[in-house]
C-alpha cells in the first residue's frame, strides 16, 4: 500500500485545481477553485464583509443528490473556518470549489461519504494553494474505521469501511488543533480518545504525540505524517514553477 | 452568467484576418485536428480525453433495473453530462445553462439515437430486469469543440466498458462480481463520431475543431455526426449566419476523413491499454472464457 | 540570498529573512500578514509575527525594504494600485467607461477624461469590446469596493511612463498572471541585461523580426499580452501568431533560456518568416 498521489493545477481553465488520489481507500478526486469572482444573484450576501463560500461535489457515476449536499456542508463550515474571506479583493466575492469523485468503488445513494471525505477535503485545500486563496493556516486529514473487536484501521477499504463498528474523520491543522472531527456508528469515548491520538499520529508524526510512542511509531514507519505530504506536494509544484528564479539564485 | 466573457473587437477582427490568410492562432491547417490523447483508468469505462487544451473524463457505469414499460425487451443508456464551474469558471455549478442542453442533445441524438449501443442486448429478463448503462461526462478543461471531444469520450468509454456478467436461473437474475466471472463487454453496433465546423466570413471560410476563441468569433457552427461507413446518423445547424448548401457537401466528406483518423485513434489507445492489462493476466484469461462460451 | 524559502499559509517568516535596512518601515506585500502572538515567549522581543497567507517563495526587498510571498503563476488577478492591466471596455456612462480586467468579476471603472490630453471633445470614443492599456489607480476599501484604472498618469497628466492609452488592432493573447509579471519584468529592464526573469523571447524575438518591421508589445498584469505587427505588412499576421505562439508555449511548458531561442527559431520557421 503506497502512500497518497498527489498534483497541483492539473486543468487549465480553473484559477486553482488539483488531483488526489489514495490507494489505501481507493478513492480518487479532481478539484478545482475559482476565486476570488463575482457570484451574480448572491450579491447581497448575508455576510458582505466576507467572501461566500461554493462547495459543490459531483459524483462520479450517478446524479448528485442529499449525500452530497450534506458532505458539501460539512466541507463548506471545514473550509469557512480557514479561508481568510476578508482579505482584499474578496468581500462580497465567491470563492467556488468544485470536486469530482473521478474513480473510486462507487458510493451508493444514501451511503455514507465518510471515507473518501478525507480526500475530498485534501482536493480542496491543495486546489485553495495551488489558486493562492488567502488561507489561515493548511491542515491535513484522515479516516480511520473501528471494527467489532475495537481495533483501529487506518484509511480502510470500502469493504473495511462497511465492516466497521464505527468510522471516524478527523481533520487538523498545520498548528495541530482539531478542526473537523465527524464520526458515525457505535463506540464509546474512550475509542474516541484512542482514534484520536491515532489520527493525530497520522496526520502530524509522532512529535505531536507525547505518551503512546508505540502507535505512533509504527505508523511512521510506513508512511511519513499527512500534514508533510501536504507541503511536500506544494513545495514541489513551486520549485518547478519558479524554476527559472531558483537556478537563477 | 453562464456565458463566457465576450471576445474583444480586436480578437475577433484578428481571428478572421489570420483565417482569410489560411492562418490559425495555433499555427493549424484549417482542416486539422488538435492533439488528441486517450488514457484510460483503472476501471472499465473510465476515459480521460485530452483534445488540446479541451480535457474531459467520462465514466461509464451499469446497474440492473426495470425497463421501461413500453419498451421490456430493451435496455436503459443514457449520457449525462453537467457543466459545472471546473470546465470554466464562466460555467455555474448546479444550473443548467442553453450550451449544456444543447450539447447533451447533440450528443444524444449521434451516439444514443443512432443505436450505437445496442440497447435489445442490454435485456435480461423481459419486461423485469435490464441494464442501465450511463455515461457521466465531466468537463475538467474547456477550450472549444465540447461536443466532438466528448463523443470521442463517450464512445471510448462504451467500447472500453465492460459489465458484470447475469444469468437467469429459475426466474430469477443472478449477477456476478467482477472478480467471480469475466465481466462483458457491450454490444456496439457501429462507432459514430460527430466533427463541428465553424463558419466564417460569410460562411466562405470554414474550419473543424475550432477553439474557445475561434468559437466566439465565428458566424455559425455545423455539426455532422457519422460512422466509419460514411453513414450520416446527424446533421445539424442550429443558429448563425446561412450557410452555403455545397458546405455540407463537401465538408461530408472532410469530416467521414476525420471520423476514420479519430476511430484509428480510439482503437490504438484501446488495443494499447487491452495489452496494458494483458500483462496482468486479465485479458488473457477474458479471451479464454469468452472462446469457450462462444465455441 | 541563500535557497528560497517556501512558506505554506500559517507559517511564520524567520526572523532573519527581514530585509536588514533598519531605518525604514517594513512594508508588507500580498500574502502576508501581521498576527499579534497569542503566546509571546519571554525570549522574543516583539510582540508580533508575520505570518503568510498564502503558498509562494518569500521574496525580499532589500533597497525598499519591503517583503511579499511570490504565489502560484496560474492564479486569477487580483487587481492592485500601479499594475499595468488590458482592460477590455463592456459599456459606457457619462462620466465613465465599466471595462472588464478578469472575466467573471466586477467591473473596473475608467473615468472618460483619464487619457492623456483627454477634454470633453478630444477624449476618445471607446465602443464595448475595445481594448485599453491602463494603470490600477485604487482599488477601494473594503466591501463593494469598485477598481479603478486611468490611461494617465494623474501627477503628470501623461500617458507615460508604460505607453498606456486605447490598443488599436493587433491580437490579445492570454497567458498566465505569472508569467505577466516575468515578462514585465523583462521588458522594463535595461536591454543590455540578458535574461532577466529568466526570459530571453522578447529578445530573441526583437532580433529576428527586426527585418520583417519589428513589432509593438503591452504586457498586462491581468494575464493578457497585446501583441501588433502592423509595419510588417504582407507579414502582419503571421508575425503577429508566431509571437503569440511562442509566449503562449514558454507559459505553459516553462521553458528555459536555451529552449526559448530553440522555440523561436522552431516557430518562425514553421509561420514561414524569414529572419
Amino acid at each position: 500500500m503506497g502512500g497518497p498521489i498527489a498534483s497541483l493545477h492539473p486543468l487549465s481553465r480553473a484559477d486553482g485545481s488539483a488531483s488526489y488520489k489514495c490507494p489505501a481507500t481507493g478513492s480518487n478526486v479532481l478539484g478545482s477553485v475559482n476565486a476570488p469572482i463575482e457570484l451574480p444573484g448572491r450579491r447581497d450576501a448575508l455576510k458582505p464583509e466576507d467572501a461566500t463560500i461554493e462547495v459543490f461535489v459531483k459524483p462520479g457515476t450517478a446524479p448528485g443528490g442529499v449525500g452530497e449536499r450534506h458532505i458539501e456542508g460539512i466541507l463548506r463550515g471545514a473550509l469557512g473556518r480557514i479561508i481568510l474571506g476578508r482579505e482584499k479583493g474578496y468581500p462580497r466575492r465567491g470563492v467556488v470549489i468544485t470536486l469530482a469523485v473521478v474513480g473510486c468503488d462507487n458510493i451508493a445513494r444514501g451511503s455514507s461519504y465518510l471515507p473518501i471525505l478525507p480526500a475530498l477535503l485534501h482536493t480542496s485545500i491543495l486546489a485553495l494553494l495551488s489558486a493562492s486563496v488567502p488561507l489561515s493556516m493548511t491542515f491535513s486529514a484522515t479516516v480511520l474505521a473501528v471494527d467489532s473487536s475495537g481495533e483501529i484501521v487506518c484509511e480502510p477499504s470500502s469493504t473495511d469501511a462497511a465492516a466497521a463498528a464505527s468510522l471516524h474523520v478527523l481533520a487538523f491543522t498545520s498548528q495541530g488543533h482539531l478542526l473537523l472531527n465527524e464520526s458515525e456508528g457505535r463506540f464509546d469515548f474512550d475509542t474516541w480518545e484512542r482514534v484520536y491520538e491515532r489520527a493525530l499520529a497520522i496526520c502530524h508524526g509522532t512529535s505531536a504525540l507525547g505518551s503512546d510512542g508505540d502507535v505512533a511509531m509504527s505508523e511512521n514507519v510506513d508512511a511519513q505524517p499527512l500534514e508533510g505530504f501536504v507541503r511536500d506536494t506544494v513545495e514541489d509544484h513551486i520549485h518547478r514553477e519558479y524554476a527559472w528564479k531558483i537556478d537563477a539564485a | 452568467m453562464n456565458k463566457e466573457a465576450a471576445l474583444s473587437v480586436a480578437e475577433r477582427d484578428f481571428i478572421l484576418d489570420a483565417l482569410r490568410e489560411d492562418v490559425r492562432l495555433d499555427g493549424r491547417s484549417a482542416d486539422q485536428l488538435r492533439p488528441l490523447t486517450l488514457s484510460f483508468g483503472e476501471e472499465y469505462g473510465h476515459v480521460k480525453v485530452q483534445l488540446g487544451k479541451t480535457s474531459l473524463i467520462v465514466r461509464i457505469s451499469a446497474e440492473v433495473a426495470k425497463p421501461h414499460d413500453d419498451r421490456p425487451f430493451d435496455g436503459i443508456f443514457s449520457i449525462a453530462m453537467e457543466l459545472t464551474a471546473m470546465g470554466s469558471p464562466a460555467w455555474e455549478n448546479g444550473r443548467q445553462g442553453d450550451f449544456e442542453t444543447y450539447v447533451t442533445n447533440v450528443l444524444d441524438r449521434v451516439i444514443r439515437h443512432s443505436n450505437a449501443l445496442d440497447t435489445e442486448s442490454l435485456c435480461v429478463l423481459k419486461g423485469v430486469s435490464c441494464w442501465t448503462i450511463r455515461a457521466d461526462v465531466h468537463i475538467t478543461g474547456y477550450d472549444g469543440n465540447l461536443i466532438d471531444a466528448s463523443c470521442i469520450g463517450v464512445m471510448a468509454g462504451l467500447q472500453h466498458f465492460r459489465r458484470p456478467d447475469a444469468v437467469v436461473k429459475e426466474g430469477q437474475v443472478i449477477v456476478y462480481g467482477i472478480d467471480e466471472k469475466v465481466p462483458v463487454p457491450l454490444n456496439i453496433t457501429h462507432k459514430p463520431l460527430s466533427v463541428t465546423f465553424h463558419t466564417f466570413d460569410e460562411g466562405k471560410l470554414v474550419i473543424l475543431d475550432a477553439t474557445r476563441k475561434e468559437e466566439q468569433a465565428s458566424e455559425a457552427d455545423v455539426v455532422i455526426g457519422l460512422n466509419n461507413a460514411g453513414d450520416v446518423c446527424y446533421l445539424s445547424k442550429f443558429s448563425g449566419s446561412p450557410v452555403d448548401a455545397m458546405v455540407f457537401v463537401t465538408k461530408t466528406t472532410v469530416a467521414l476523413e476525420k471520423v476514420k483518423e479519430l476511430n484509428g485513434i480510439i482503437d490504438k489507445a484501446l488495443q494499447a491499454d487491452l495489452a496494458k492489462r494483458a500483462k496482468g493476466g486479465l485479458a488473457e484469461q477474458a479471451r479464454a472464457e469468452n472462446d469457450r462460451l462462444i465455441g | 540570498m541563500s535557497s528560497p524559502l517556501i512558506l505554506l499559509p500559517g507559517d511564520e517568516v524567520p526572523t532573519d529573512y527581514l530585509p536588514s535596512n533598519g531605518s525604514a518601515p517594513l512594508r508588507l506585500g500580498p500574502g502576508l500578514r501581521l498576527l499579534s502572538e497569542a503566546h509571546p515567549t519571554p525570549a522574543s522581543t516583539s510582540k508580533h509575527v508575520l505570518t503568510a497567507t498564502q503558498a509562494g517563495i518569500l521574496s525580499t526587498d532589500n533597497k525598499r525594504n519591503a517583503i511579499s510571498i511570490l504565489s502560484s503563476s496560474n492564479r486569477r488577478y487580483v487587481p492592485t494600485p500601479n499594475d499595468l492591466v488590458i482592460a477590455q471596455v463592456h459599456h459606457s456612462s457619462v462620466d465613465y467607461f465599466y471595462c472588464m480586467i478578469t472575466p467573471q468579476s466586477p467591473h473596473a471603472v475608467l473615468g472618460q477624461l483619464s487619457f492623456e490630453g483627454a477634454t470633453k471633445k478630444t477624449r476618445p470614443m471607446l465602443q464595448g469590446g475595445d481594448l485599453v492599456y491602463a494603470r490600477v489607480l485604487s482599488t477601494g476599501l473594503g466591501a463593494g469596493a469598485e477598481v479603478e484604472i486611468a490611461c494617465v498618469n494623474p501627477a503628470t497628466g501623461k500617458s507615460e511612463p508604460g505607453g498606456l492609452g486605447p490598443l488599436k488592432g493587433g491580437m490579445v493573447f492570454d497567458i498566465s498572471t505569472g508569467f505577466a509579471a516575468r515578462l514585465i519584468r523583462a521588458s522594463s529592464a535595461p536591454s543590455e541585461q540578458q535574461e532577466v526573469a529568466g526570459l530571453v523571447v522578447l529578445d530573441e524575438l526583437g532580433k529576428k523580426l527586426e527585418k520583417v518591421g519589428g513589432f509593438e508589445i503591452a504586457v498586462g498584469r491581468n494575464g493578457k499580452v497585446w501583441v501588433d505587427c502592423s509595419n510588417s505588412e504582407d507579414n502582419a499576421v503571421r508575425a503577429t501568431v508566431a509571437i503569440g505562439r511562442c509566449l503562449t508555449a514558454i507559459d505553459e511548458h516553462n521553458l528555459n533560456p536555451t529552449d526559448q531561442r530553440k522555440l523561436v527559431t522552431r516557430i518562425l520557421r514553421e509561420m514561414k518568416i524569414e529572419s
